[in-house]
């Protein structure tokens, strides 16, 4: 029988987890999902010395996806109207005009990709200086394929045709795919959602990982095709599972709720997610233009301290480790002016669930992290790892001396400004001083939690990028 | 008198182009009833029939059309879909009211939130068991069906595999023993090896057959299940709106943190008052802030989400306002080239070439030219003066609701211009003959003689503008996401919930309405101006 | 000099290859105050000989005289009443003759011309219809109000293009009887043209026939010396007046004759072929 219900949560497991790590990695200081705290109890009482904003009147854009949750979260539980922020929170159609709509200041900030700061403020793209202050969450993203690719992958790889394969799923099974498409003089087609979001570099990670060239950028080729193998081309998400119906493309890499829609439909196979291909990696960051912080440094500090809340609101649990707060937080996406998807979808993955196939619902607590393993501070590391995944595929036409890494990341992300909202929360009584990392040089240790198992040091960018078989090594 | 009355309401009526209420208005005064009735039979009560006719051929086919991404909604869905939406906006005003509600009343409300809140309770209960039960029953019933089906599948499936595996090793034991000159037995392989690909092939049909069969068990709605859901989903809805509204009702309400501001101010201003030396300037500091805050607090407002009735209007507006620009420039210009034909042949390759360009590529162009002009918006004094201006302050009219207007202009234009220039340029020969006899100068003669003459044929113009510019902006709208219709549709397809389709066959409709409406009332114009022997109207 | 004159006119239309020449060598002579009927056939070019007197076109060659000064364009001191009325259909019965009133008497105050445009719109019996459109008159009002129109003007000569022929017979009667009674009071020169003999007969001190097109031209004058008042109830009686009408309608008939022999000559011969019955064949 295949639809026996799971345990909720496998507590002792994970608590077995957490405590391994909290001993074994605060010492070795390896594994970066040990940083942080594992449990978040709530805090009671906590009373807001409000700040002397600038301009309380804010508009936040957000694009239809449910990482986009503090900033909704921030509003609907008063967050934001504690710090005396009166904020419209509007959806924008695609993440090329929310860019747009925040550096034409229609905006006062937005629900960006992590990519998008910095793209921004090296130029690639719509050149402005964008800076974040708040990682929104880890993980949330999935790549699903198409039911007749998926069904060629099971001819593959045998292993697969379990209703619940083993995990990690890598690209192998795919890669005859991709050789017979070309051998017949075709290409395959994969959506991701925008030229320098995590998605696009996730699916190149796991198409490469799997000696699958997914393309370079060049100069004079801004579409990312160039030598590729499978041609990745962009589609907002909300388009991604009728696109993949119509045939246009055989597989995506997108955000939730679009995987999950993808299976209650029946229209495709997630195989993997980005928790699998790199563990706990930076997602969405809290966007605002250079200028606009520094004309209201006193509104950015009460944006980010109710940012904070709402990400420890969404993260928070009972004495079990059970999240309390994600049933509630769903049912508030879910309304039509924010995510609007169906409540079952958005559950599935808020509540820590997701669906392989109809026949594979796994647990995945970590799907979506919010608050937990320091997810709300803006790492350098993470910064640097995109401009590596940039330099790789060429984004960045010519190689970079690793202090350039260094350099931008701190023109991108603002810690200082966390650091003081999250002291301010501490002194007022919203969070604990263990949940934030105060004496950080702004990097996190060294991993090797990667699909393909390589070692990411955001200290040495350049001793990274030297590691891959594709793309620039320099 | 009452002979009067009916004069005046036939005359409206046909002013309004109304004509299929005119047999009632004879019936009641009993002319020829006769007559009447069967005008109203055939004006009233036939299209009433065919749109009913309509509806129940949507009832009985949007059912049986689905798509794995969605399926066309029925009538009946429709119409929940159009309460749901009206919900959603009767909820946000409440909650800004709530916000702004102040002494007595407020307290009532609040009671009654709660009381509400409290009874939703064990209702919530209820219905949670009720989906937990439907759930097991689903689940209990999928696997008394899906998951034989399956294995089923599976089966066939593993066995077509093994099969050709078998095929395969069979034909390569076979490979080996051909020597290099055997022809025949090469010839022989090839066929064998032809026959084991459609074979293959053949199983493959089979056994995916047999998948479309699971997938279609899986796939069938299981209508208890989901009257369950939709019932928690209200009640759980329900019960979110009143946690708001209690909130707007009491520590959130508007009066409430007032108060508790004046508190705090009040506190400090004692405890300056009793300090001395140096510990004055920090809490000189605090009440100033907390002064401003207050004031702050004092005049905010509900940041109330858009809604489709807002949206609406909005849309109206926007229309209006790209209308009016498209109108401004396209009627001078269509008078100069109807007056002149030497301008006529200057504007003509302008006119042919702009005239079929699509909305979608005026948009971005004049986004980006409307944003040039407007570098700050939120500083902007153009901006800062409509959003503080009384009435359309709340439209919060902004470059993209500029660029949208334009777009509509820029498409809709077209129209005018060229029947502004057939009209101004077929001003019948008699009337020009009054005006050479007359020696009337260059201005008497177009604003008394050729506008007057020409404004029959302009405003035929401006009615198929204002169509072509209703249809126009919602595809404008969508694209430069300025609130109104065409976000409203964007934003539901961005959903992908399982009503989403539905509330987009509402905007159907709404669209469809206001349309009709604006029509009839550019109808009205036309006939107001409109004069004996001028082009003929609807 | 006469007062007002047409001097060897000649008008025709089209490019020089195919050249239709309308009126030719036309001389008239009016005097002042003098009531002139041009009577002839449809489509012997009246209208054109209208609107040459009127200076709405200009003659190839020749000229027209008012005074003694060559006309070159139209001018409210030749009042000209159209054949269809030419009312300007989304103003108003005082508003037409408002714009006209306006035009030629810019100082007149607002009040004086109020009861000036009003003694016009009592004068051709339109009172009680001042706020009328056009398309709300019937065809002797509308008549009647194109008239008050060019009285308003207080022109030097009234021109008249068949002003009563879209009319009904008693209608007619009495429109006749008004331009009368209105040219009595103060006598104007005009110029009336119409197709009616009797009509011509009735009105005018003088009938010119216009002989048919093409190249139409005056050739005669038919001078009325019958007394005024004419009375139409009499006047068919009135031995004169037969004789005149006799000799007008006589010498109309013979040109008319003579152009239909004409027309015949220079007619194509139609090749002599009969149809095919399609249901008779096979």
């Amino acid at each position: 029988m295949m639809f026996h219900r799971r345990p909720r949560f496998r507590i002792p497991h994970k608590l077995l987890t957490a405590a391994l790590v909290g001993l074994v990695g605060a010492t070795l200081g390896q594994d970066a999902s040990a940083i942080g705290p594992e449990n978040v109890p709530a805090i009671e009482g906590g009373e807001t010395a409000p700040l002397d904003v600038e301009k309380s009147e804010l508009k936040f854009g957000f694009i239809k996806l449910t990482d986009c949750a503090p900033i909704v979260i921030a509003k609907e539980k008063g967050f934001f109207d504690d710090e005396g922020l009166s904020v419209e929170v509007i959806a924008q159609p695609n993440w090329k005009t929310l860019l747009d709509n925040v550096i034409s200041g229609e905006l006062d900030g937005a629900h960006m990709l992590s990519g998008q700061p910095i793209a921004a403020t090296i130029g690639f793209g719509t050149k402005a200086h964008i800076i974040t202050a708040f990682t929104m969450d880890l993980n949330g993203n999935g790549i699903t394929v198409s039911n007749a690719i998926w069904e060629k992958m099971q001819e593959n790889d045998s292993e697969l045709l379990s209703p619940q394969p083993k995990h990690p799923i890598p690209a192998d099974a795919l890669r005859p795919i991709v050789e017979d498409a070309i051998a017949s003089g075709e290409k395959l087609q994969m959506g991701m959602v925008f030229p320098v979001s995590t998605h696009n570099y996730e699916i190149r990670y796991w198409l490469a990982a799997s000696g699958i060239h997914p393309g370079m950028y060049t100069a004079t080729d801004i579409g990312g095709r160039t030598d590729a193998q499978v041609e990745l081309s962009v589609t907002p998400p909300p388009m991604m599972p009728a696109t993949l119906e119509a045939g246009n493309i055989q597989g995506y890499c997108v955000g939730e709720p679009w995987n999950q829609q993808a299976v209650a439909k029946g229209i495709g196979v997630p195989v993997t997610t980005n928790y699998d291909i790199w563990k706990n990696n930076p997602e969405k960051v809290f966007g605002v233009t250079a200028s606009w912080a520094d004309e209201n440094p006193q509104a950015m500090l009460a944006v980010t301290k109710a940012l904070i809340k709402a990400g420890r609101w969404l993260d928070q649990t009972d004495e079990d480790g059970n999240l309390v707060n994600r049933e509630e937080a769903a049912r508030i996406l879910s309304r039509p002016d924010y995510v609007g998807a169906d409540y079952d979808v958005i559950k599935n993955s808020m509540t820590g669930y997701f669906y392989f196939q109809k026949t594979d619902k796994r647990s995945m607590p970590d799907f979506n992290v919010f608050y937990k393993y320091y997810c709300t501070y803006p790492w350098y590391s993470d910064g640097i790892w995109f401009l590596t995944q940039m330099r790789r595929w060429g984004q960045i036409t010519e190689p970079k001396p690793a202090e350039w890494y260094h350099q931008t990341a701190r023109k991108v992300y603002k810690p200082e400004i966390y650091l003081g909202a999250a002291r301010m929360l501490v002194e007022e009584g919203f969070i604990k001083e263990s949940e934030v990392p105060w004496d950080t040089d702004g990097y996190k240790p060294a991993t090797s939690d990667f699909i393909d198992g390589k070692t990411y040091d955001g200290k040495t960018p350049l001793a990274y990028l030297a590691q891959f078989e594709i793309g620039n090594t320099e | 008198m009452l002979t009067k009355l009916k004069h005046l309401l036939l005359k409206i009526i046909d002013l309004t182009a109304l004509g299929f209420l005119e047999p009632i208005v004879r019936l009641c005064y009993g002319e020829e009833p006769g007559t009447q009735v069967k005008k109203i039979g055939q004006f009233m009560m036939v299209p009433v029939l065919v749109f009913l006719l309509f509806i129940m051929v949507w009832s009985a086919f949007a059912p049986r059309h689905k798509t794995k991404s969605g399926e066309v909604p029925t009538p009946a869905v429709t119409f929940d879909s159009y309460r749901s939406i009206m919900t959603f906006h009767g909820r946000e005003g409440d909650k800004e009211r709530a916000y702004l509600a102040t002494g007595d009343a407020r307290e009532k409300w609040l009671a009654e939130a709660e009381a509400r809140l409290e009874e939703l309770k064990p209702l919530r209960a209820e219905a949670e068991a009720a989906v937990e039960e439907a759930e097991a029953a689903h689940q209990g019933a999928l696997t008394a069906t899906y998951d034989p089906a399956l294995a089923e599948y599976n089966e066939a499936r593993q066995a077509a595999m093994e099969e050709s595996k078998q095929r395969i090793a069979k034909l390569k034991v076979r490979a080996e023993g051909i020597a290099a000159d055997d022809s025949a037995a090469k010839g022989e392989l090839l066929a064998v090896y032809r026959a084991h690909t459609a074979q293959t092939a053949n199983a493959k049909s089979d056994y995916q057959k047999l998948k479309q069969q699971a997938d279609a068990i899986l796939k069938a709605k299981f209508p208890q299940l989901a009257a369950a859901r939709a019932r928690l989903t209200r009640i759980a809805e329900e019960e979110q709106y009143l946690k708001q509204l209690v909130k707007m009702l009491s520590g959130g309400n508007r009066e409430a943190r007032v108060a508790d501001g004046q508190t705090k101010l009040d506190a400090l201003r004692a405890q300056y008052a009793g300090a001395e030396g140096a510990a004055l300037f920090p809490l000189a500091k605090s009440i100033n802030s907390a002064e401003s805050r207050l004031a702050r607090t004092a005049e905010s407002a509900y940041a109330k989400p858009w809604t489709l009735p807002m949206q609406i209007i909005r849309s109206v507006y926007c229309v209006f306002v790209g209308f009016f620009m498209g109108s401004v420039i396209a009627i001078p210009i269509g008078v100069l080239c109807g007056l002149s034909r030497t301008f006529m042949a200057a504007m003509t390759p302008f006119i042919a070439l702009f005239k079929p360009v699509s909305p979608i590529v005026w948009l971005p162009i004049f986004l980006i030219v409307i944003g040039g002009f407007f570098p700050d918006p939120d500083k902007h004094w153009f901006f800062t003066t409509l959003w503080n201006a009384p009435l359309i302050g709340w439209l919060k009219i902004n470059p993209a609701f500029l660029a949208s207007a334009a777009t509509v202009a820029m498409c809709s234009l077209w129209a005018t211009m060229v029947n502004t220039a057939l009209g101004v340029a077929s001003v019948d020969k008699d009337h020009i003959n009054v005006a050479r006899v007359l020696r009337l100068g260059f201005w008497p003669r177009l604003f008394k003689i050729v506008l007057p003459s020409a404004l029959p044929l302009v405003f035929a113009g401006l009615r198929i503008s204002l169509g072509v510019g209703w249809m126009v902006l919602i595809a404008a709208e969508l694209l430069a996401s300025s609130e109104g219709l065409g976000k409203f549709v964007w934003d539901q397809f961005n959903n992908g919930a399982s009503d989403s389709f539905a509330k987009m066959v509402v905007v159907v409709f709404v669209v469809g309405i206001i349309g009709l409406l604006l029509d009839r009332i550019m109808i009205v114009f036309q006939r107001a101006v409109s004069f004996e022997g001028s082009v003929a109207t609807v | 000099m006469s007062y007002f004159e047409m001097i060897d006119v000649c008008k025709g239309y089209g490019p020089p290859s195919a050249r239709h020449d309308v009126l030719q060598d036309v001389n008239l002579s009016i005097e002042k105050n003098e009531f002139v009927a041009v009577i002839g056939f449809s489509g012997s070019g009246k209208s054109t000989l209208i609107s040459l007197l009127a200076g709405l076109e200009s003659p190839d060659s020749g000229e027209v005289r008012l005074a003694g000064q060559i006309m070159t364009e139209p001018g409210p001191n030749r009042g000209i009443m159209f054949q269809n009325y030419s009312l300007l259909p989304w103003l108003s019965v005082f508003q037409n003759i408002e714009i006209a009133v306006k035009r030629v008497f810019p100082q007149m105050p607002r009040r004086e011309r109020k009861s000036y445009i009003q003694k016009y719109i009592d004068m051709v019996s339109l009172s009680g219809s001042e706020w009328k459109k056009p398309s709300e008159l019937s065809g002797g009002m509308r008549q009647r109000l194109s008239l008050a129109r060019t009285l308003a003007m207080q022109p030097e000569v009234l021109l008249l293009d068949e002003p009563l022929s879209a009319l009904d017979a008693l209608t007619r009667a009495v429109l006749q009887d008004e331009i009368i009674r209105i040219w009595e009071e103060d006598r104007r020169t005009v110029v009336m043209i119409t197709n009616d003999v009797d009509e011509a007969a009735l009105m005018a001190d003088r009938i010119v026939p216009l002989t048919p097109g093409p190249a139409a031209t005056l050739e005669r004058n038919f001078p009325v010396t019958l007394d005024r008042p004419r009375e139409r109830k009499t006047l068919n009686f009135n031995p004169e007046f037969k004789k005149l009408r006799n000799e007008v309608s006589g010498f109309m008939m013979d040109l008319n004759q003579e152009a239909r022999q004409l027309r015949v000559e220079s007619s194509i011969r139609l090749p002599d072929i009969e149809p095919i019955d399609l249901s008779q064949v096979g």
